[in-house]
């Protein structure tokens, strides 16, 4: 192979897939992420949450709904079973000494459930939303699916979208008083309960929309949620908690790090690389990239 | 002295006292009729109660949640499982597990214990992750398939031997090995040693006001119970005779969780209850429906939402109440298992 | 419901020979015991081995039973894990007494469940695992296998590849883990014994989730084929982002049998058109017995059967024959009996080597035309089995 072959034929193809990963995973970890970072709750059923929007556009879909209304419809749907959870899971057990722990406990008990239901209602065989946006488009020999092309592009407007309501808008800024401190925020006239339950279901919310433009690229099936959970983790974790844009860079950063390296070594020995990262960033930066929403 | 801590544990004692009982009823019922499989089930329990043993040291007594720790379980498997096909000695098996763990988990608490929390949770399942993977490709430790073969040993006392093929015989050997790890951990805990992560766990900040360090405290910790988990992990090859990567998977770890929340976090005792519980309703319900996710799920979800100190929780009062009268505590009752809360309460308050 | 209802009918008859004593035993129902995966990712083919097994049963039992007993089937779930499959068929031989025990996907699970078998001194089969170690140098006296092994798979279709594409540049893409790699291997020392060449190897984890970061060394060597041995969800997501990225097209793509099948093939769409590979088993077989099998399936089930399921299928029908020409369901005898016993099934003839207890059997290429699988090629049975290398009994 030629430097110039090896150029054009793997390593900027590499670099190009490596950032589609890289959206697909910053559009799953941005909703982990507001949730982790201004309530404070580690959401491990956030997966199923991703899940349950692939499937929902599945379903529908095959009801003949379009995929153009089905990116507005199934996040709004989301919206109230995220409030349901935030009321029913999250609140009984919000106050209690290591909210870390039993949130995390909670919401791991609600994935397992989640996902057998999943499997009941619309069983175990893989399934697939046909690609909305066939084709692929040659750019320098590089070969990209006009789809991948949509989603980098939808995902930068998302990522974009989500930042200036969180941090330009009046209702951000009260969701980030109610993060940094709850008692102050509700003597200023934040209805701190209301923004909880909102925030839980913003995140649940993006959650499902990632499901909705993941779905034909990754496929639909009961344990789809677990694929991205670890990795979103870290991301969040070395992005820095509840920071919109450390997940970004972290997101980008991680999945560049992963196409690259897999260029050189087994492929396998990638996830630890990615979990090396996370250790590190753990030991030696620990607030993260970016520090946290609301605190920095 | 008896304060609230110790009073509380005399109640775990009981319990585990009720514990045993009932197994050795159980064990000389199942020689009477001649059963097998529900004495190698129950081994099993035990078995897998240790890790849960080890989980709830680490969750409930210094408030850090591991989602690995079948790591060291999987660790403590396989080198039992490599020792006893090369020369088939329980005691040299068990001491090859003992020094295997020791190692690894030292390592793993030079990692995992420069974070707290959700954290230490994500290292701790990290490093199980990517270990169970190193393990699923390699070939010398039969990868994915893991390895069969083990044969069935000959446990030798002195002059008396049990053979592990004997359902009666190693359901006794396991009890006494889970149960031997039990009492060395509870009277672990009643040492100043107990009393500094109990602190801990209350609050991390004060505790170097006391003078000690909350590293090492930390460490030691983690270091016994990647031991116990080990430990108790060797005895399972001896049990089935294989051992495979799943044994290090999350699904291993998840439930030795699950059996800690469900008999009682922070109750040593309500660990060993909830495996065995937890071995149970897997059993009727598997045979019931697939679909025992939703069921476990459930079952978890509200006991950590109503029952935070598990089944162990709804009893222990009472049997507490019982042993005061008789012999009265010097410090009258409230929970006495939230001491540690109300360390962080009294902290709170004078911030 | 169904599942229910056979518990329920099996706590009944517990009951009753619990009531009557052992006596009871040798002459009531013939109970064989199915560990299968009905949880987690391999469930779609536990429901194969399912609705196979219990075709079967249905059809056996109307017609007499074996040797006038009727069958009686008892599931576990063993969430494809071995230490779980275990723990089950300790369950299923020592209290509920079953004669005989099969469903085992996963060949961790298999060689533990022969294992146990042996201790327990009962006969278990498998129809799903495909490791050549389970009839090789892992072999048990007490474990028979009805389905292709690998090798069986990958001599068909390397016969066929050297035929269709003589010295083809291939490129091998497998799953990383040792099962992955040792089907790669076993493929491309039949395939290069025909001639073809290599374009190079990659190994891409288990459950990737996106396998583009492959494409590059694939487009840059050029191949006419590319093998795989990947899986399940794995192949959906790799032949849909093939297809994506356009790289299909003058591209053939062949497999291993459980790459493409009818639990993932709706969703990998028009991407595993063309997509061909060697395996046991196709709907599209062209015999009355096939034809009446695949009927029957599909009434009951409202979908094809694939290679798990018509595997089960036949397996009973091989208990059957055994159990009657033994006269018992003692170990020993059955054992005898299994050991050489030729059968039919919906896929031909199947004869039991006595050597390594694996099945001959015809071996076929199928190829996907329209989302069919498409007989293109087939193989006799003596020319795809390869040696025996079980040296254990």
């Amino acid at each position: 192979m030629t430097p110039v072959d090896y150029l054009q034929f793997v390593l900027a193809p590499q670099v190009v897939n490596g950032l589609a990963l890289g959206v697909a995973v910053v559009l799953v970890a941005l909703g982990l992420t507001i949730i982790f970072g201004m309530l404070d709750v580690i959401n491990m059923s956030h997966g199923e949450f991703y899940a349950i929007g692939a499937y929902a556009a599945l379903a529908l879909g095959a009801a003949g709904i379009g995929f153009w209304f089905l990116l507005v419809l199934v996040p709004i749907l989301m919206i109230p079973l995220g409030m349901a959870v935030e009321r029913l899971l999250i609140r009984p057990v919000f106050d209690t000494r290591d909210r870390h722990v039993t949130t995390l406990l909670v919401t791991f008990g609600l994935g397992l459930i989640v996902e057998d239901v999943l499997k009941i209602v619309f069983g175990a065989n893989t399934q697939r939303p046909p690609t909305p946006i066939p084709g692929a488009t040659e750019i320098l020999g590089i070969i990209l699916p006009n789809y991948r092309i949509f989603l980098i592009l939808v995902g930068a407007a998302i990522v974009l979208g989500v930042a200036f309501v969180v941090y330009k808008t009046r209702l951000g800024a009260m969701v980030r008083a109610a993060a940094f401190d709850r008692n102050m925020a509700a003597s200023l006239g934040v209805p701190v309960s209301l923004v909880y339950a909102g925030t839980f279901a913003f995140g649940v919310s993006l959650a499902g929309l990632a499901g909705v433009l993941l779905a034909p690229i990754y496929s639909v099936f009961p344990t789809m949620g677990r694929d991205f959970i670890l990795l979103a983790f870290t991301v969040v974790i070395v992005g820095g908690m509840g920071s919109i844009w450390g997940a970004v860079v972290a997101g980008l950063l991680l999945t560049q790090v992963q196409a690259l390296a897999s260029l050189v070594i087994s492929p396998v020995w990638t996830d630890p690389i990615v979990f090396g990262t996370m250790v590190a960033f753990l030991v030696f930066r620990p607030q993260g990239l970016f520090g946290r929403l609301g605190h920095a | 002295m008896h304060d609230r801590l110790t009073q509380s544990m005399r109640a775990s004692h009981l319990l585990a006292l009720l514990f045993v009982l009932a197994a050795l009823g159980l064990a000389a019922m199942g020689a009477a009729t001649g059963d097998t499989f529900y004495l190698r089930l129950g081994t099993e329990a035990l078995i897998f109660a240790g890790l849960a043993l080890s989980v709830d040291l680490l969750l409930g007594y210094s408030g850090a949640l591991s989602l690995g720790q079948a790591l060291y379980f999987g660790i403590g498997a396989y080198v039992s499982a490599l020792t006893l096909m090369k020369l088939p000695s329980f005691w040299l098996a068990m001491a090859a597990a003992f020094l295997a763990t020791l190692i690894a988990s030292i390592i793993g608490g030079l990692i995992a214990n420069r974070v707290r929390g959700v954290y230490f949770a994500l290292i701790t399942f990290g490093l199980a992750q990517v270990m169970a993977k190193v393990v699923y490709n390699t070939r010398e430790l039969g990868a994915s398939d893991g390895m069969i073969g083990i044969p069935v040993i000959e446990i030798g006392f002195g002059p008396f031997s049990v053979s592990a093929g004997s359902p009666v015989g190693f359901f006794l050997i396991v009890l006494a090995v889970i149960m031997g790890l039990y009492a060395l951990t509870a009277y672990l805990l009643d040492t100043p040693f107990g009393r500094v992560l109990t602190a801990l766990k209350a609050n991390e900040k004060r505790v170097p006001f006391l003078g000690y360090s909350v590293w090492r405290a930390r460490m030691a910790a983690y270091v016994l119970a990647g031991v116990i988990a080990g430990l108790s992990g060797a005895l399972y090859p001896m049990l089935r005779g294989f051992v495979s990567p799943e044994l290090m998977f999350f699904a291993t770890s998840g439930n030795a969780v699950i059996s800690v929340v469900l008999g009682g976090v922070g109750t040593l005792i309500g660990a060993i209850y909830g495996s065995v519980l937890l071995v149970i309703l897997k059993s009727i319900i598997g045979s019931w429906t697939e679909h025992h996710l939703i069921v476990i799920g459930l079952l978890f979800m509200l006991c950590v939402m109503f029952l935070p100190r598990g089944l162990v929780g709804v009893v222990r009062p009472a049997i507490e109440t019982w042993l005061s009268r008789r012999r009265p505590a010097p410090v009258a009752a409230a929970d006495p298992a939230d001491l540690p809360a109300i360390i962080a309460e009294t902290a709170r308050t004078s911030r | 419901m169904k599942t229910a209802a056979i518990t329920m009918f099996a706590a009944g008859l517990l009951a009753a020979t619990a009531l009557s004593g052992s006596a009871f035993a040798q002459s009531g129902p013939i109970k064989i015991g199915v560990v299968t995966p009905l949880s987690g990712t391999y469930t779609p083919i536990g429901q194969q081995v399912r609705w196979g097994l219990e075709l079967a049963a249905k059809e056996i039992n109307a017609a007499g039973g074996i040797a006038g007993r009727q069958v009686n089937l008892l599931f576990e779930d063993e969430e494809a894990n071995p230490s779980v499959a275990v723990q089950k068929a300790e369950k299923l031989f020592q209290v509920e007494k079953v004669d005989f025990l099969t469903g085992t996907v996963n060949s961790g699970s298999t060689l533990a469940v022969a294992q146990l078998a042996e201790r327990n001194a009962k006969l278990a089969a498998t129809t799903v695992s495909f490791a050549d170690s389970i009839t090789t140098d892992k072999c048990s006296p007490n474990m028979f296998r009805v389905n292709a092994r690998a090798e069986q798979q990958s001599v068909a279709l390397a016969a066929w590849l050297a035929k269709e594409k003589p010295k083809a540049k291939v490129y091998y893409l497998g799953p990383d883990y040792e099962m992955g790699r040792s089907t790669v291997a076993a493929f491309k020392s039949s395939a290069e014994k025909g001639g073809a060449q290599s374009g190079g190897e990659v190994f891409a984890p288990l459950d990737s989730k996106d396998y583009t970061q492959y494409f590059g060394q694939i487009r840059a060597t050029r191949p006419q084929v590319l093998y795989t041995s990947v899986a399940g969800n794995d192949t959906v997501r790799l032949l849909t982002q093939l297809q994506d990225f356009g790289l299909l097209s003058g591209l053939t793509v062949v497999g291993a049998s459980g790459t493409v099948t009818s639990q993932n093939i709706t969703a990998i769409g028009a991407a595993a058109e063309g997509f061909a590979t060697g395996v046991g088993y196709s709907p599209q077989i062209d015999s009355p017995a096939n034809k009446t099998f695949v009927a029957a399936f599909r009434a009951a089930n409202k979908t094809d059967p694939d290679l798990y399921g018509a595997d089960s299928y036949g397996l009973l029908f091989a208990y059957k024959a055994a159990v009657e020409k033994a006269g018992s369901t003692e170990t020993d005898k059955v054992r005898e009996a299994l050991r050489g016993l030729s059968w039919q099934t919906p896929q031909g003839t199947k004869t039991i080597r006595a050597g390594d207890h694996q099945a001959m059997q015809p071996m076929y290429v199928v190829r996907v035309t329209k989302g069919k699988f498409d007989i293109i090629d087939n193989v006799s049975s003596e020319n795809a089995i390869g040696p025996d290398a079980c040296t254990r009994f």
